[in-house]
């Protein structure tokens, strides 16, 4: 009797609904700082993902968590890049919705 | 069912209704609060994985940097008490039946169909994934430090022009 953790499908069942909680976020918020949120369930979700397969079925390397650590750094990078721009917005539009920036061009 | 059974359980149903309050509470900061919530949980199974390293590299990423910078653009970003437009309903309803059919078919179909075959576990000790990071992705790991470097200047740049006002309006 293998314990609840020792099973791959229950950390798979939980990224697939990190990832799919993710997207249903994009598509429903109407702010960007909702979906920047969202973005990084998604994020999570993979690197989960990753840990998850190394961990499961490729147990000989460390590659999964080598670019798990990746995706934390491109996604502490696109949320300081992200909110500087959510903020500047803000700042000329007063507004926090996505609906209505039409001046994003050049 | 043993004691650590029970964490897991628990766990597992912090990450899950995180992800959900994450997406479908009303307010923002509300929103952010629940994503803390998912990531702390995320590190709780990352411990669960054998990855101890990982886990504190969750909890010092993603709750120490990335829900602190989260936190203060909510609060920058106007008053968070003011509630923003949201979809209508039906809209609402016929996003989260796409996405949760897209979800049991993407579960099924990979999870159910493949043989998955578990492999023997082995210890992960972090001296192997500092030797990894630098024996086999080298190039990566500059690119990625490149990249923090970049989004910093980025950064400093937007917050630059944030204080200098908006342009006037080009003339047509």
């Amino acid at each position: 009797m293998l314990y609840l953790w020792e099973r791959p499908e229950v950390f798979q069942f939980l990224s697939v609904l990190l990832l799919c909680s993710g997207i249903l976020g994009l598509i429903y918020r109407r702010t960007l700082l909702g979906m920047l949120i969202s973005v990084e369930l998604i994020m999570n979700g993979a690197g989960l993902n990753l840990v998850v397969a190394n961990r499961f079925f490729q147990t000989a390397g460390v590659d999964g968590q080598v670019f798990t650590l990746f995706v934390m750094g491109v996604a502490a990078s696109e949320v300081a890049i992200a909110l500087g721009i959510v903020l500047l917005l803000f700042k000329r539009t007063k507004k926090i919705e996505a609906e209505g920036l039409k001046e994003l061009k050049g | 069912m043993s004691l650590g059974e029970v964490i897991f359980v628990v766990i597992c149903l912090v990450v899950a209704l995180g992800a959900l309050g994450a997406v479908l509470s009303n307010s923002l900061i509300y929103a952010v609060f629940f994503l803390l919530l998912t990531m702390g949980g995320i590190g709780g199974l990352y411990i669960y994985l054998k990855t101890p390293f990982l886990a504190m590299m969750q909890i010092l990423i993603y709750l120490g940097a990335v829900g602190v910078l989260l936190i203060f653009a909510v609060m920058l970003a106007g008053p968070f008490w003011r509630r923003p437009k949201e979809r209508g309903p039906f809209l609402k309803g016929v996003a989260g039946l796409g996405v949760s059919l897209l979800s049991f078919i993407l579960f099924w179909r990979v999870l159910r169909h493949h043989p998955w075959e578990v492999g023997p576990q082995g210890e992960v000790s972090t001296s192997r994934i500092g030797r990894a990071i630098l024996d086999r992705y080298p190039f990566a790991f500059e690119l990625i430090s490149l990249l923090i470097v970049a989004s910093i200047l980025g950064a400093i740049m937007l917050g630059v022009l944030s204080r200098q006002g908006p342009p006037k309006a080009e003339e047509d």
